[in-house]
């Protein structure tokens, strides 16, 4: 059933494929309504078909739904039976159960009740064993009292042992430092008579000293005497020389004087003579003087005398070579006067005429800016009404080639109409109709457009070709090329501007120094003062480097050289590992040991002194039976050797004129009776103290 | 020898070009004390007293330069001449003297014929110029430091390199003012001079 109904929907779909398939074919419109005729029952007989097809499937669905159900009714009762085996063996199983619950219950109250009886047991217990843990606690305390007082025991005989201890090293050290002591003493003593041998060789070798001294003083006086005497002498010895040498001269002067005397008196005639001759000689030279003037003012007046005979002769011959009537000189100042004044009157014309002719050339020049404008421009119109000329033409050309396309395009629609008449409007046809319209609209815009433009064009040729109307589609199109140029102009001097920016800034840019890369390259001597510069510098720099960590060297070592003699007690100099070192000086060495040993002296015997000083403390306690302390200044505090308390001491005060008054204290109202007796009465501090020492050692004793 | 011919040639305009730069080279040492006043010595020259140094090893350094700089006029292959100043603590740029050089190319040709222009006032273009040098002490700064220069040329890029020339960095200051000082023209080469100084409120501390 179901494959015969599979069958008839394979075929009718194959059907239905194939006529869908089928190519179409562009029909005229004649043919396309008889066509969608065919299409029309071939649609409902497709339409049927599919109705069948729908029937046959919903039939195949309810036989498949029916099989289905069948089958879940046979696996329902299956399920059943195996539920019911289930059940029967659950119930055997709970009555098992139940059995084995009865047996469990009666189990547990057996065991509930041994339970019961043993807590009975487990208290019992519990109570004998508080009982004896409280027996427990009380011996443990007993244990714990005696173990503290062996510890005291033994905390207490350490402490013994380690006094003993104590006493016993204390012991030693003294005798030990007695020893030492004793070995100084006689160190001290060696080095006293040592120091007292040389002193006195000394003093035996400044005698010595003191004597030569003055022996050779005396010595030296001798020589300074001595030495004089013989300066005197050599003196003496001198001018007698002298002396003789100018006796032996004596002679020859002599004739001299003779030879000069007759010499002088020649001198003295030949003098007057000699006076004459200069007198004379004096006139006749200045006579000289006067002829030779004379003689050059002759040459000169000569010389003038010709010249103005030259001159007279040329003034004379004037009159003959200008032609003029001129016999005197008044004649010539005339003819110089005319002529001066044809003169200023041709300077006027000439000042005239150079006027004129700058106005002229002012004009000239003016004229030719105005022509040159004048050329310009109508080169300019030339050149705009050629422009305008061929966008004219080519205006023309356009139109023409517009017309003809609408006329093309107006013959198609009219053809299209024409067969629009003999049959029905179909969509597309009416598409085609809208497109044609929009087209023939915008070419009829375009059209006048164009028109328009060319009646602009010939407006703006107003003086070459004839005007047209439409003055105001005109002025649109004046307004939105203004609006252009107004842009246009905008822009450009927006760029001016950036050009001038940009042109300052490179300027800027060239001050300072800067260059193209690709074009430029800089290039500088190797050997530059500025190189050569530097690295004198970071010479420099290195050396001075060098020099402070050699100095900072220098001074560490010589402030560890100077802590470490401190330190130490040895002589010698610490050597510092630099080569530069300075040995330090004989002197410096002599002091420092010097110091050294200066300070163990003082260590030595300040040692010395405070042992003296508590030896003696000690004798004094141990013999008179008092402690003497020095409380404050002039207070002095006496402590009894068999005093009752440790405060129990008499406070003496020494007063200004040197003598001790015993001041009050707790101890001393106690003794009030010895006071009156032996200060007040007796006036003796030593029996007062004896008797103080005597009444306590008498208590002390009863006790 | 450029005196006695009318014209200016090729060569001789790069030879007035060098003998200038030598000359405001070492005024410019003796005016900004890079050098102590003493090692300098008085000449005459373009109708004017100008200060000149003795010390061998500057002028030997600046022989060198000048005269590798009158070979690159020749070829008209250099396009300015810096003089830089620099503090030798900091190594800072304090001043930078800049002389921008044109060379017209039309000369080299051998056609070419020397040009018309007298060698007065060349020289007196070159005096003003190196008066107003003199001149710019008044207001740049005071070089209060240990300094020293260095020339930087800047040629073209396919130049090549002669022995002893390295290539250099410009060595701008930062944060200059810059002066423009006048030029002068031998027709062939035209010098124009500028000098650049750091703001004397960032100076090198001493």
């Amino acid at each position: 059933m179901d494959l015969e109904d599979d069958t008839t929907i394979l075929s009718t779909l194959k059907s239905f494929n194939t006529f869908i398939s089928r190519p179409e074919r562009p029909q005229l419109p004649s043919e396309r309504s008889a066509g969608s005729g065919v299409l029309q029952s071939q649609y409902k007989r497709s339409m049927e078909i599919l109705e069948a097809a729908e029937r046959v499937h919903s039939q195949n669905r309810f036989l498949q739904l029916d099989q289905e159900k069948k089958q879940m009714e046979l696996s329902h009762k299956r399920a059943r039976f195996e539920l019911e085996k289930a059940a029967s063996n659950s119930a055997r199983d709970f009555e098992h159960e139940l059995d084995r619950n009865q047996d469990l219950l009666a189990r547990v109250k057996k065991l509930e009740g041994r339970e019961f009886e043993a807590d009975k047991n487990l208290s019992d217990q519990v109570e004998e064993n508080q009982v004896l843990r409280r027996n427990l606690e009380a011996v443990n305390k007993k244990l714990e009292e005696r173990d503290t007082k062996l510890n005291t025991a033994n905390k207490t005989i350490t402490s013994l042992k380690d006094e003993l201890r104590e006493l016993r090293q204390k012991i030693q050290n003294q005798d030990l430092v007695f020893s030492a002591q004793t070995l100084e003493k006689q160190e001290l003593q060696e080095q006293l008579d040592l120091q007292r041998r040389k002193y006195q060789e000394i003093l035996q070798l400044c005698q010595t000293l003191q004597a030569a001294q003055s022996s050779c003083s005396e010595h030296i006086i001798k020589i300074k005497e001595l030495e004089r005497r013989l300066i005197l002498q050599e003196q003496d010895m001198a001018i007698v020389k002298t002396i003789k040498s100018e006796a032996a001269k004596v002679t020859d002067l002599e004739k001299e004087l003779k030879r000069l005397r007759e010499e002088n008196s020649f001198l003295r005639e030949s003098r007057e003579n000699y006076n004459l001759l200069k007198e004379e000689a004096e006139g006749l030279g200045k006579k000289l003087e006067r002829m030779e003037k004379t003689k050059e003012e002759l040459v000169n007046v000569e010389l003038e005398k010709q010249r103005l005979v030259e001159k007279l002769q040329a003034w004379e011959n004037l009159g003959q070579s200008t032609g003029l009537n001129i016999r005197k000189p008044e004649d010539l100042s005339r003819e110089v006067i005319q002529i001066q004044q044809r003169e200023i009157a041709l300077k006027e014309q000439n000042y005239t005429l150079n006027s004129r002719v700058r106005s002229v050339e002012r004009l000239q020049s003016e004229l030719r800016a105005e022509l040159t404008q004048q050329c310009t421009k109508t080169m300019e119109e030339q050149k705009k009404r050629e422009a305008q000329d061929a966008l004219v033409r080519r205006l023309q050309k356009r139109v023409l080639l517009l017309t003809k396309e609408r006329d093309g395009m107006r013959s198609i629609l009219e053809s299209y109409d024409s067969e629009l008449a003999s049959t029905e409007y179909s969509p597309q046809l009416n598409k085609r109709l809208r497109e044609a319209e929009e087209v023939l609209q915008r070419t009829q815009s375009h059209n006048s457009e164009m028109e328009v433009e060319m009646e602009l064009d010939s407006l703006k040729k107003q003086p070459a070709s004839s005007p047209e109307s439409s003055s105001s589609v005109s002025k649109e199109e004046e307004n939105t090329l203004r609006k252009k140029i107004e842009d246009l102009e905008a822009e450009r001097q927006r760029l001016e501007e950036q050009n001038n920016i940009l042109e300052m800034r490179l300027e800027r840019n060239n001050m300072q120094g800067d260059y193209d890369p690709v074009k430029t390259r800089v290039l500088h001597f190797r050997m530059n003062p500025s190189s050569v510069a530097k690295q004198q510098r970071q010479q420099e720099v290195e050396t001075l480097r060098e020099e402070v960590t050699t100095l900072r060297e220098l001074v560490r070592s010589l402030q560890e050289g100077g802590g470490m003699l401190h330190a130490q007690d040895s002589s010698g100099i610490y050597t510092p590992n630099i080569s530069l070192s300075l040995p330090p000086s004989k002197e410096v060495q002599d002091l420092r040991k010097q110091m050294e040993s200066s300070e163990l002296r003082n260590q030595r015997l300040k040692e010395v002194f405070q042992k003296k000083i508590q030896e003696f403390r000690t004798v004094c306690y141990v013999l008179t039976g008092y402690q003497i302390d020095i409380t404050t200044e002039n207070q002095y505090r006496l402590t009894s050797v068999y005093a009752e308390h440790m405060d129990d001491s008499l406070l003496f005060k020494k007063g200004s004129k040197g003598s001790m008054q015993l001041m009050e204290t707790e101890f001393s109202k106690t003794l009030g009776e010895m006071v009156d007796l032996h200060l007040h009465h007796q006036k003796s501090i030593p029996a007062f103290l004896s008797a103080v020492t005597l009444d306590l050692f008498g208590r002390q004793t009863t006790i | 020898m450029t005196s006695t011919l009318k014209g200016i040639t090729l060569k001789g305009s790069a030879e007035l070009v060098a003998e200038f730069f030598s000359f405001g080279i070492n005024s410019i040492l003796y005016q900004r004390g890079i050098y102590p006043p003493e090692t300098f010595t008085r000449v005459t020259h373009y109708d004017m007293s100008l200060q000149v140094s003795t010390e061998p090893r500057l002028n030997n350094y600046l022989t060198n330069v000048v005269s590798q700089l009158k070979e690159w006029l020749f070829e008209c292959s250099v396009q300015k001449l810096v003089l830089v100043i620099t503090c030798l603590e900091t190594n800072e740029v304090l001043e930078r003297w800049q002389f921008d050089i044109e060379c017209d190319k039309s000369a080299k040709e051998s056609s070419s014929a020397p040009r018309e222009k007298s060698i007065k006032t060349i020289q007196d273009e070159i005096r003003s110029v190196i008066r107003q040098i003199t001149g710019t002490v008044t207001f740049l700064p005071l070089l209060e430091t240990q300094c020293s220069f260095d020339l930087l040329v800047y040629t073209d890029k396919d130049l090549v390199v002669p022995d002893k020339w390295e290539e250099s960095g410009p060595q701008i200051i930062d944060q200059s003012e810059e002066v423009r000082l006048r030029s002068f023209t031998t027709s062939i080469h035209k010098v124009s001079s500028m000098v650049a100084y750091k703001r004397t409120d960032s100076a090198c501390s001493t």
